[in-house]
């Protein structure tokens, strides 16, 4: 029989545990799987894509409640056809870590402990400190050879992005970076 | 779980070589492992390419037809004493001009009758090789002679071969050389272009691909377009050195940036864009650097963290505490923004003000990512993103709003660029109108791009990144398909299975998987042909060809490696730029690297043992190290006699902030420790989980030991060298918290890349 598992999955969902574990010979694991599908039945489906190396596995994810409740290696995936490795398989974890922090944080000049702050103060003093430290540090133009260039940028802004962002955030946050001056811009491509 | 396929193929039959300081898991499954010293590959390749020039086993229709063999390289061309010619003491740094070809009156390089000419890229190639015998190489690698030579027949012997590498070779200061030997090689054997062939780079980041496609680096633009330079004022100034071919590119990004008003009157707010100065080094080495001399104020860091992942940590450390301020967007705390929480630091005496802004995870927002093979792939969601946490996407467009909107009533120069950047995206399905912003659009009609060729340089197409352009073929998303039944190749294409740039081409430059008449060399296992019926390149994947009507008998047809200028693949790494009749400039511009046209072995900065080859010359001749003296020791062998390679772990990812913070993963392994050879371990009379005191010129760390076989001691150059091993995925956050190997490790870095040679520094070992 021709049947991958999340096809296997879904029938076995529509038709009955039992018969279709029957029906392939899997009689030996019959407990292990209905239990699963017990866990998963009623639950919303979603594919992504692992985020710890660059082979890009693929994963499926099982919601109820808005509470990631499965993750498993997409077994549709041409490059890991189900599997996942000990980082990947882990990653359930994540968006029901009690360490995940919940809200914006602050820590003042010479302090030693981290504050609480809402979203709107945080990007408000964010964009202040951006805009002061680019204004002050602003360098119009530069001599080379006896020869005058305008380069219109400040070397006194950093950013630094990672290879954990998606293409899109990747895209904009260099779009924003050069459109505010920015020449020091990088990430990890070198680990 | 690139290894299952090594294992698939090792079941039909591939001979599976594992070259490694450590002997791992890959090893066990290998039919022929070899143990090599931390920065001595080039060393090992070139003696391995040496043997099959010597014994006439290389490919000689494919470097004939394929390669820049035949071409005949300029006269004053020479290697003497460790460098190439073009060399200026003075500024370390090559005149890359000294390695072009020799030309005719058109401007294209001359063919030599035969390749045997005293004068042919091959005949150069023969006379650099030739000081790489066996011997000199076992020397330098401690690989005993016979092993080389056994896997130097293997390579020879099961062709087609692959290699896959990662950071084990690129971390070095002659990170790019260590790749430009593969490069030889395979060209060499014909192992480009054709299934099973290739150099692949195993990328240990999970959008590394897509971060440095969209140029989050210093030294780009989107699509690998050179970053304006100071002394590139006007867009002809650029165009002058890069080439009309990529010119039309950054016409149409600065089209997608500036929209209507980038007009060919005013060079599209080419002028508008910051210009770097082309003689500084902005990679994020000199960002801690500045910040340490206090000429950095505000860094914004999202989702990495350089307080554990950084080589030479106090250098990052005292960098931070340099700053004003600090964001971080992450999902768990960091080192990085906790910096000033730092075990054994005083807060009080730490200026910085720190933003922590909560990131949501890959698993909580919806967008694309690129995976090693350039496949562009749809991440979905199903959940909220936890807390307050907003995705990266989210927290720029806000940031960068609000920052527009501090300057909106300025009427200085300098904030012209922000008024008159294009910047807005919808609240819901933000990341689908950015990638369509990516693919780009026909302003004319208004209708999204089906593909790079419709690209224009007049400004009438604008789009983000010209790579990407077909991603929305169709008006549709094709990263999100899924057929993974459709495979006419039966080599793996799937190609109706998500997208890769460029153009849903699978296998780069698979014109080389056929001879000069466009035949495939192996008809079994066929990727493209030209079809003499419809006069066109067809296939099973996309033709890697400049045009597809173009065949065989045009000079289109012959350009395999079509991103050259003269489109064929490089022996020797000649520069040459391609001469454009239209524009009277250059059309293509291909870079070659700063260091040298051919790999040449240079000793590790830190290294136990001296340079044989020319002992004058014992490291990158164009490495400029230390940069900071104070902050950049280099340690001796008599100090520091072991040698150190670092690595990540699969158990653990890169700095440990999410792994770290999962506890079956910290069961696994739960904390740093130094992997020793058993000889060593004797003689520091230590045991198997014993704590040891690893101390570098940079600083100390005490850790466990573990004591295997895995590592031996290696003879080099008659003298015993010990190489010992690190994981460093660990700082003092997290679930699991032990030391950071990077406090030990040496920041010097590739001339090309600036990538840090975390791979060999020295280090020496004591019981505690
Ligand atoms: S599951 Fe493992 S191999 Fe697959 S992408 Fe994730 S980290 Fe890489």
């Amino acid at each position: 029989m021709n049947m991958n598992r999340r096809n296997f999955l879904k029938t076995a969902g529509l038709t009955g545990v039992a018969l279709a574990l029957a029906d392939l010979g899997f009689n030996t694991k019959k407990i292990e799987a209905s239990t699963k599908e017990f866990k998963l039945s009623g639950a919303n489906e979603y594919t992504s894509i692992c985020t710890f190396c660059s082979c890009g596995c693929g994963m499926v994810c099982h919601v109820k409640d808005n509470k990631l409740i499965n993750l498993e290696g997409d077994p549709d995936h041409i490059m890991n056809e189900g599997g996942l490795c000990s980082k990947g398989s882990a990653m359930s974890v994540v968006p029901n870590s009690e360490e995940r922090i919940p809200t914006p944080l602050y820590r003042a000049p010479r302090s030693n402990k981290w504050q609480e702050i809402s979203w709107d103060d945080a990007l408000n003093r964010i964009a202040e400190k951006f805009k002061k430290a680019r204004d002050e540090n602003w360098i119009e133009k530069e001599i080379d050879n006896g020869e005058e260039y305008v380069v219109n940028r400040t070397d006194a802004i950093g950013i630094v992005g990672g290879a954990q962002n998606n293409n899109e955030e990747c895209y904009l946050m260099a779009k924003m970076a050069r459109a505010l001056g920015v020449v020091f811009l990088e990430h990890q491509a070198r680990l | 779980m690139s290894m299952k396929w090594v294992m698939r193929a090792k079941e039909k039959g591939a001979k599976v070589i594992h070259v490694d300081p450590r002997y791992t898991r890959t090893s066990k499954i290998s039919d022929k492992y070899v143990q090599i010293r931390p920065g001595t590959d080039i060393a090992f390749l070139n003696a391995i390419v040496q043997y099959i020039l010597e014994n006439d086993l290389y490919d000689k229709t494919f470097i004939i037809s394929h390669t820049n063999a035949m071409y005949k390289t300029n006269k004053n061309f020479e290697f003497n004493e460790g460098v190439f010619s073009g060399y200026s003491d003075e500024e370390r740094k090559y005149n890359t001009d000294f390695w072009a070809y020799e030309l005719d009156a058109e401007g294209k390089p001359v063919k030599a009758d035969s390749l045997d000419d005293p004068q042919t890229v091959f005949s150069g190639l023969k006379d650099f090789y030739k000081r790489y015998t066996m011997e000199v190489s076992s020397g330098i690698t401690g690989i005993p002679v016979e092993t080389i030579k056994e896997v130097a027949d293997m390579v020879v012997n099961n062709r087609p071969g692959t290699i896959m590498y990662a950071l084990g070779m690129t971390q070095h200061t002659v990170g790019v050389q260590n790749i430009r030997a593969f490069g030889v090689l395979q060209l060499l054997l014909g192992n480009i272009g054709r299934p099973g062939t290739g150099i692949n780079a195993l990328r240990g980041e999970p959008n590394v691909q897509g971060s440095t496609d969209f140029a989050l680096l210093f030294n780009y633009l989107p699509g690998y377009l050179s970053y304006p330079n100071h002394n590139k004022p006007k867009l002809e100034n650029w165009t002058a050195s890069y080439g009309s071919f990529r010119a039309k590119f950054l016409i149409h990004l600065l089209k997608a940036w500036f929209g209507d008003e980038a007009t060919a009157e005013n060079d599209f707010c080419y002028g508008l864009l910051p210009k770097k100065n082309a003689n500084e080094n902005y990679s994020i080495y000199r960002i801690f650097e500045t910040a340490m001399e206090k000429k950095m104020k505000f860094l914004y860091i999202m989702g990495q963290n350089p307080m554990v992942s950084s080589p030479n940590l106090s250098v990052v450390h005292e960098g931070l505490s340099g700053l004003d301020t600090l964001v971080v967007a992450d999902l768990f705390m960091t080192e990085t923004a906790s910096f000033w929480e730092k075990p054994g630091c005083d807060p009080s005496t730490i200026d910085t003000e720190v933003f922590f802004l909560p990131a949501a995870s890959f698993l909580e927002k919806e967008g694309s990512l690129s995976n090693s093979s350039r496949m562009v792939q749809w991440r979905y969601t199903g959940i909220d993103p936890v807390g307050e946490a907003k995705s990266d996407l989210d927290m720029i467009d806000l940031l960068f709003n609000k920052i527009r909107d501090l300057y909106k009533d300025s009427s200085e120069a300098k904030d012209e660029i922000i008024k008159k950047l294009s910047w807005n995206y919808p609240t819901e399905k933000k990341a689908e109108a950015v990638l369509r912003e990516i693919n780009g659009y026909n302003l004319k009609t208004g209708e999204l791009l089906n593909g790079i060729g419709e690209i224009q340089a007049d400004g009438s197409t604008a789009g983000g990144n010209w790579l990407y352009a077909g991603v929305y073929a169709g008006n549709e998303n094709l990263s999100k398909r899924k057929d993974n039944k459709t495979d006419p190749s039966g080599l793996g294409l799937f190609p109706g299975f998500a997208w890769s740039w460029p153009g849903n081409m699978r296998v780069l430059y698979n014109r080389a998987s056929c001879d000069v008449n466009g035949v495939p060399y192996d008809d079994e296992k066929k990727l493209i042909w030209w079809d003499e019926q419809t006069k066109k390149w067809m296939g099973y994947d996309v033709p890697d060809v400049p045009v597809a009507t173009d065949g065989p008998d045009t000079p289109n047809g012959q350009k395999p490696f079509r991103m050259n200028g003269e489109g064929v693949g490089r022996l020797i790494a000649n520069s040459y730029s391609d001469p454009d009749y239209v524009n009277q400039t250059a059309r293509d511009a291909s870079s070659v690297p700063a260091d040298g046209p051919l790999p040449e072995f240079y000793e590790p900065v830190e290294s136990p043992t001296s340079n044989v080859l020319h002992p004058k010359v014992q490291i990158n001749p164009c490495l400029k190290y230390p940069r900071i003296e104070s902050k950049q020791p280099i340690g001796t062998k008599e100090e520091f006699p072991y040698v150190l390679c670092t690595s990540s772990i699969s158990e653990h990812w890169c700095a440990g902030t999410v792994t770290r913070n999962v506890p079956w993963l910290n069961e696994l392994v739960k904390e740093t420790y130094i992997e020793i050879p058993e000889k060593l371990a004797t003689k520091l009379n230590v045991k198997n989980g014993e704590k040891v005191k690893v101390r570098s010129a940079r600083g100390e760390i005490e850790v466990k030991t573990m004591v295997t076989h895995r590592l031996q001691t290696l003879n080099i150059n008659n003298e015993e060298v010990t190489v010992v091993w690190m994981p460093y995925n660990w700082g003092f956050k997290g679930l699991s918290t032990a030391a950071s190997t990077n406090l030990l490790t040496i920041d010097a870095g590739d001339p090309n890349t600036w990538i840090q040679e975390t791979k060999a520094c020295l280090v020496d070992v004591q019981k505690v």
